[in-house]
């Protein structure tokens, strides 16, 4: 099984290549067979990377250590979850995941468009199998490949890094990774309409839905990496800038300009070029992203691998789609000229415009905050590092100019805004914020950051609010339908429009759940057994710590665990008891170094949250001396964090209500079948 | 020898699966879908499209009555000049006048915001008592 998996990563090569041939030249030439060919060699290729995978995993799971992958991220200790998510936990495994995800998703276009968009599909699989084959020449030639072997066996393996043996770590990069590969789909055809030279609002009607499928994912999986940076790494935060965090933001960032773009250019016939270029970037940080993560270029806890060779390959790769994407654009300019132009400052056009800019102002600094220290190093050969204050003074006005438009552009009149459309829609909302600002303001929350982002969040939500509400009592009225019915069928009928709206709600609570962090509390203390410590929560309630002890046992949770030094804590609020919590050191056969598992108590407005930074007397303390118990024990209170994992709940449902089918289309699509003739495209 | 025997057979599954198209002369279909909008198409889709949206706006009480009728004359007079230009393109004639009404009823219909005249079937704004095209007393808004 093993040896035939890396027998079929050899095989995918030629085919890919096949395909991309065959794609391109068909296109050219006009032959449905070559075509065919190579619409076939995408399946064929899907194929070959699952065998390749299921090579992996098998490997794994029959602990093989003579591969040198299998002998560096696992043992025979090991989960056997953690040894099937072994695919992902290392950079071999990782690209070669990144392939077959990317091919099951040329594989689902390929499938759906059978019978439809046919003057694409050609160009479409000659640009997915061009990427295919780039991915699985750097398997097996810069130096990664999962199947190399070592020249001996060893008895067990390295086992894998102890942070990444808990369960968001082991869907958190899957996630992430479908939202890369997803995104492969807009691109290909939006190279393919270059191509083609179709550019009118077709391939963007095409794009849109695998655009959002790939946002999701991609924001499923920064809020899951959150998670697990908040619960796992022990610090007390949940994103610290790191350059693997920034690269997922960087293609979230331009993607999120796109999909608010694209409104642009399917109702006003504007902003052509933009969306091109937008897409064309988005796929471009994508790969940027798993160059960073994989190649070991920037250090950071995500970065383990060190090989140059794959860099150069991957620069090239990414010079080459760059080179080739300017020149397409700029040959067909004429084609992309706008049919409008924007008449008004003050105007819904000019409120999405701003959105983009903003978002690309935020995707810059993050960009150039990255790898500014590369460069500088590059240079000057001093080390520099941008730390979290740089990124935060620079994203937060730009956070809170974004986060305001999201109020501003549903309800601003198109073309141009005359006063009395923004009193009309804006005095309310604007009256409300600031109302509840003051509100605040009275009851002692004095952060003036914290206080704009709190205003400029109701005021959205206000607005968003009332556009649920009018669209409801219009219906209700002129439908004759309960409040519920229409508000089902409002939403049913426009669930882009709606969806979208859910998202920004989910998107204000996340903000304001940031501007939380202005009220931390960060309280350390050195503790024996019956110490108790106090903690006043920003919202006025007082928690009462009492530290019980200390236990040490030999690891029960996982097999690879050495020992564990639980501290136990009992805490008491305004005087009731909320029972225990514990936080522990962990010791882990495969490591040396210790970690810190932190105690968490969430309630709806904060969470409490406990580190034991340090031991006195750790050797005592593992001889079960009952001197051995003194403690340094770091106590948080967090306010507002449990709004960022319920923000992205609300997130996910409102992304996930804009990609249902709506039942209209639906029809359409099975009456098509029937037919199968030509429908032409609805607007959507 | 299992690896030999299934290297050979995935081998030669996928070198006939690839071949197959070229050599028994199957084909691919790579018609052109004959929807793509011309250029004055387009325009006339952006033009209507922008009156659809005025409409909602002011259904929902986004635009108050003046800025509506403002920004609505503008719209029709943009809108009625794309689709004469989108008609001339195709066939030298008339009718966009009346073709305009048709789109604009549509438009109103789709909304789902209109009040639909029992006699002439012209899509009135909201809460309107009479109709606007042909003036008949409209059925009142029903309530719950």
């Amino acid at each position: 099984m093993i040896t035939l998996g890396e027998f079929a990563l050899w095989i995918a090569l030629p085919v890919t290549i096949w395909g991309m041939v065959l794609g391109f030249v068909g296109g050219r030439t006009q032959r449905g067979d070559l075509v065919l060919s190579a619409e076939r060699s995408v399946y064929a290729v899907t194929f070959l990377l699952a065998l390749a995978s299921a090579g992996v995993i098998a490997a794994f799971l029959g602990d093989r250590f003579e591969y040198w992958y299998v002998a560096s991220y696992s043992n025979r200790e090991l989960e056997t979850f953690y040894k099937v998510a072994g695919l992902w936990a290392g950079q071999r495994g990782s690209l070669l995941f990144w392939a077959v995800l990317l091919s099951v998703f040329s594989s689902i276009t390929m499938a759906m468009n059978r019978r439809r968009n046919r003057e694409f599909m050609p160009y479409v699989a000659g640009v997915l199998q061009t990427i295919l084959a780039f991915f699985v020449i750097v398997l097996l030639f810069a130096d990664v490949n999962p199947f190399e072997r070592l020249g001996f066996t060893p008895a067990n393996g390295q086992g894998l890094n102890p942070q990444l043996q808990n369960y968001w770590m082991s869907i958190h990069p899957p996630t992430l990774y479908l939202g890369f590969t997803a995104f492969t789909i807009p691109f290909a055809f939006a190279v393919a309409a270059l191509l083609n030279g179709r550019l009118d609002a077709r391939w963007i009607q095409l794009t849109r839905k695998w655009t959002l499928l790939s946002w999701f994912f991609l924001s499923v999986g920064i809020i899951l990496g959150m998670r697990w940076a908040y619960e796992e790494l022990g610090w007390g935060g949940y994103w610290f800038w790191d350059p693997v965090e920034n690269a997922s933001l960087l293609p979230w960032l331009t993607a999120t300009a796109f999909l608010h773009s694209i409104m642009i250019q399917e109702n006003r016939g504007m902003l052509k070029v933009w969306n091109m270029s937008l897409v064309l970037l988005t796929f471009l940080l994508t790969v940027f992203a798993t160059f960073l993560t994989r190649s070991g270029l920037i250090e950071s806890v995500h970065s383990f691998a060190q090989e140059l060779r794959i860099a150069y390959i991957f620069l090239s790769f990414m010079g080459l789609v760059l080179g080739g994407s300017i020149v397409l654009i700029v040959y067909r300019l004429p084609s992309l000229q706008s049919e409008n132009r924007i008449e008004s400052f003050l105007s819904r056009e000019s409120a999405f415009l701003f959105n983009n800019l903003i978002l690309l102002g935020a995707a810059f600094a993050v960009f150039w905050g990255t790898i500014f220290p590369l460069v500088a190093e590059g240079v000057t050969g001093q080390a520099v590092s941008v730390g979290p204050p740089f990124f935060q003074k620079v994203n937060f006005p730009i956070g809170l100019a974004l986060l305001a438009l999201a109020g501003i552009g549903p309800v601003i009149a198109w073309r141009r805004a005359t006063r009395r459309n923004l009193q009309k829609n804006f005095l309310t909302p604007v009256v409300t914020a600031v109302a509840a600002a003051a509100a605040l303001w009275l009851m002692g929350a004095r952060h003036p950051l914290a206080l704009t982002t709190w205003g400029i969040g109701v005021f959205v939500l206000v607005i968003i609010a009332t556009e649920f509400w009018k669209g409801t009592r219009a219906r209700a009225r002129i439908e004759g339908e309960g409040v519920a019915r229409a508000l089902y069928h409002l939403v049913a009928r426009n669930r882009r429009r709606w969806g979208g709206y859910i998202v920004h709600v989910g998107m204000v609570m996340v903000f304001m759940a940031f501007a939380g962090a202005a009220y931390n509390v960060d309280v350390r203390q050195h503790m024996v057994p019956g110490d108790t410590v106090t903690v006043s929560s920003p919202f006025g309630h007082e928690y009462k710590l009492t530290y019980q002890g200390l236990s040490v046992s030999s690891g029960r949770a996982q097999r690879n665990l050495l020992w564990q030094a639980i501290a136990l804590v009992s805490v008491e609020e305004d005087g009731r008891s909320l029972g225990n919590m514990t936080t522990e050191k962990r010791m882990y056969t495969t490591s040396e170094q210790w970690m810190t598992e932190v105690g968490i108590r969430s309630s709806g407005l904060e969470d409490l949250y406990l580190i034991l930074s340090a031991v006195d007397d750790l050797q005592g303390a593992l001889n079960a001396d009952s001197s051995a118990q003194g403690i340094d024990l770091q106590v948080l209170v967090k306010p507002l964090v449990g709004w960022i994992w319920l923000g992205g709940l609300i997130l996910a449902g409102g992304s996930l209500i804009s990609l249902w089918p709506s039942s209209e289309r639906r029809r359409l699509e099975a009456r098509r079948e029937e037919a199968e003739e030509p429908v032409p495209a609805g607007v959507s | 020898m299992p690896f030999v025997f299934g290297a050979v057979l995935v081998t030669l599954a996928i070198v006939l699966f690839l071949l197959q198209p070229v050599t028994k002369g199957l084909h691919a279909s790579l018609e052109r879908e004959e929807d793509e909008l011309t250029e004055t198409e387009a325009r006339k889709r952006v033009a209507l499209l922008a009156l659809r949206d005025v409409e909602y706006d002011f259904l929902s009480g986004k635009l108050d009555e003046q800025d509506y009728r403002s920004l609505k004359g503008e719209l029709t007079a943009e809108a009625l000049a794309a689709l004469e230009a989108d008609e001339e393109a195709r066939s030298p004639g008339t009718g966009a006048l009346a073709e305009l009404e048709a789109e604009i009823a549509a438009a109103r219909a789709e909304m789902q915001g209109g009040v639909p005249c029992e006699v002439c079937g012209f899509t009135n704004a909201v809460a309107s008592r009479f109709c606007s095209a042909c003036g008949s007393p409209l059925p009142a808004p029903a309530t719950g």
